[in-house]
């Protein structure tokens, strides 16, 4: 595992595999095109079951009108950058090992897990970036109270643990392709954490979601994930035992699933040739 | 004084526990609890070293492992047990130093970024290993010289055929100019020419950075092309580490003698064996090392023999038939 090459120098070659990725997208434009009109299709379909169910009452859980687009659009941009640096790489991961060709990333003289984390960038998720990022301010217009700059490196430094703990629990699943060799069940089980993710958690503060709420909070905390930082804008919610618990959990998150990469590459057999 | 040796493996040995299941559906069904695992021993206690600027060759039948030789000298897989360095480092430990200065190239495999022209993977290769602009475009420039593919470098690397795409991947694992080279199969479905440029090619990057190469390969051409020494592995175990004639010295049984007899036909009363071919007024015989002197002066006694020429068999024909002696042996 290296990781002392300088910061600068990875950051570089995330540029050079954004332009990559960049071009060879524009090698097949229409099915580029594609994806992003079947993104702005799903982002449609969210408004409108938003309007829909703020036509009918005022809040739903607490959350009122603006402060539930502002959780729609932190909802909106975390999984948009989830799903612009890693997802494709995470679901191309499995093949990489049945076809044997993860051979040739391991040796390259460079962090396996940076490379194998980030090589693919997909840029028709990038527009979810801007249109989340556009419903939040929308969403801080309309609640009419300013948000202080403290406020806002809070929420930046939750969303980033936010970002992290999603992104571990994908490494944590794409690392168990070693043993499985097959890992189709990775799209699903992201859906059922991006499900987790997509509405707040206070609707789970009922008796009989009780269970859910406790696995999901402190065992596999997906209900944290959009919850907690977009708390703190939306709801002006300032718990610091959530705030510690959600910091924690992203560093138990990352530091957890490294150690299970790279035990998975230490068995990894390599397909045949 | 002698250089310590730059490969070196010390009774390196790896196994691999696979699963058994019997055929159909109930097999599949039963295998899902209790079913059985079987140990194959890939690689069994090899030991060899290879000394800087050597080219050697791996020689041995489908599954009879050299690539899980490969792999574990180029750091992809751990060995059962046994020891093995590569430059100074142990290779599965997989340090920065030692990728930086070591390539593996398989044939069957593609590192090169298949939508994108060859050269943009090459930049991208820069990246990764660190390389300075001004020695990553001489390497480039001599490389792409050598292998003569000036022409395609900006072209999308789905549209090059089988040979240019392999002559861009050894380019790809060049340009940090490694010290030492592993090619598994780099000449696997290349036609004639191909091969002879990529056999020139590694022959020059051979000579000109002094860079150890260790090659294996079906083609019996690369071999005797490139590598003064080939170790031969069967069934796990290597059975000759030498000169590449001394193959057929220890494996081909039998030579070949030919005899142009004086007239149009053999001679009447001449007896040959089932295995002998005869055109006209020449014979070819397989005849066993320990018996050539008697069987041709026997000949001689009684027959007019205006040709006579005694060779070894060719190494491909003595290789493919020590494997398929070694491989029914294992079978049985």
């Amino acid at each position: 595992m290296a990781l002392k090459r300088s910061f600068a120098s990875y950051l570089r070659l995330v540029a050079v595999f954004a332009r990559f990725s960049l071009t060879r997208e524009m090698a097949f434009r229409g099915n580029f095109v594609m994806k992003v009109l079947l993104e702005l299709v799903w982002l449609g379909i969210l408004l409108v079951f938003y309007r829909t169910l703020f036509r009918g009452v005022d809040s739903i859980a607490g959350w009122d009108s603006a402060s539930f687009l502002f959780f729609l659009g932190c909802y909106y941009t975390l999984e948009g950058v989830v799903e612009t640096l890693f997802l494709e790489n995470f679901v191309e991961f499995s093949d990489l090992v049945r076809t044997g060709n993860l051979d040739l990333h391991l040796l390259k003289p460079i962090d396996e897990q940076f490379l194998l984390s980030i090589r693919l960038i997909d840029w028709s998720t990038v527009p979810k970036l801007f249109i989340g990022s556009g419903m939040m301010g929308v969403a801080v217009f309309q609640m009419g109270h300013p948000v202080s700059g403290w406020t806002l490196a809070l929420f930046a430094a939750l969303f980033v643990a936010g970002v992290s703990m999603a992104y571990s629990f994908l490494l944590i699943l794409s690392s168990t392709a070693i043993w499985m060799v097959r890992n189709q069940s990775l799209m699903e089980l992201w859906w059922l954490f991006s499900t987790l993710m997509r509405y707040p958690r206070d609707i789970y503060d009922v008796a009989w979601a009780w269970p859910v709420r406790m696995v999901f909070t402190f065992v596999l905390p997906a209900l944290l994930v959009v919850s907690v930082p977009a708390e703190i804008v939306g709801k002006a919610i300032l718990d610091p035992w959530w705030i510690c618990w959600m910091l924690v959990s992203a560093i138990i998150s990352l530091s957890g699933s490294r150690r299970i990469f790279i035990g998975s590459i230490a068995s990894y057999r390599s397909a045949s040739s | 004084m002698i250089d310590p040796p730059i490969i070196s493996a010390k009774e390196l040995s790896r196994h691999y526990r696979v699963a058994e299941k019997s055929p159909g559906l109930m097999g599949s069904l039963r295998a899902l609890w209790g079913g059985r695992n079987r140990v194959i021993v890939a690689v069994d206690n090899v030991s060899f070293s290879i000394q800087p600027g050597e080219i050697v060759g791996f020689l041995g039948p489908n599954g009879a492992g050299k690539t899980t030789t490969l792999k574990m000298l180029s750091g992809l897989i751990y060995p059962s047990s046994g020891t093995a360095e590569v430059l100074g480092y142990v290779p599965w430990e997989r340090a920065d130093p030692f990728r930086r200065q070591f390539a593996l190239v398989m044939g069957q495999k593609n590192q090169l970024w298949w939508d994108l022209p060859a050269s943009d993977s090459f930049e991208l290769h820069r990246e990764i290993y660190s390389l300075p602009k001004d020695r990553f475009r001489r390497v480039m420039g001599e490389l792409v010289e050598l292998f003569g593919v000036a022409k395609l470098l900006r072209q999308p690397v789905r549209e090059l055929s089988l040979g240019e795409r392999m002559k861009m991947e050894l380019i790809a694992c060049l340009l940090h100019e490694p010290r030492v080279l592993m090619l598994d199969e780099p000449t696997i479905g290349l036609d004639v020419v191909a091969q002879q440029t990529i056999q020139r090619c590694l022959r020059e990057y051979n000579q000109s950075k002094k860079a150890t190469i260790l090659l294996t390969s079906h083609y019996m051409r690369d071999v005797e092309a490139l590598c003064q020494r080939v170790l031969v592995i069967t069934n796990g175990k290597l059975v000759h580490d030498g000169p590449l004639a001394g193959i057929v010295q220890r494996f081909g049984a039998y030579k070949q003698v030919r005899l142009q007899f004086a007239g149009e036909a053999i001679p009447p009363g001449l007896r040959l064996p089932d295995s002998a071919t005869v055109m006209g007024s020449v014979v070819d015989l397989s005849v066993s090392r320990d018996m050539v002197s008697e069987t041709i002066s026997g000949i001689l006694e009684q027959f007019p023999v205006t040709d006579l020429t005694v060779s070894d068999p060719p190494l491909e024909e003595v290789v493919a038939r020590y494997f398929q002696e070694s491989a029914s042996g294992a079978g049985a």
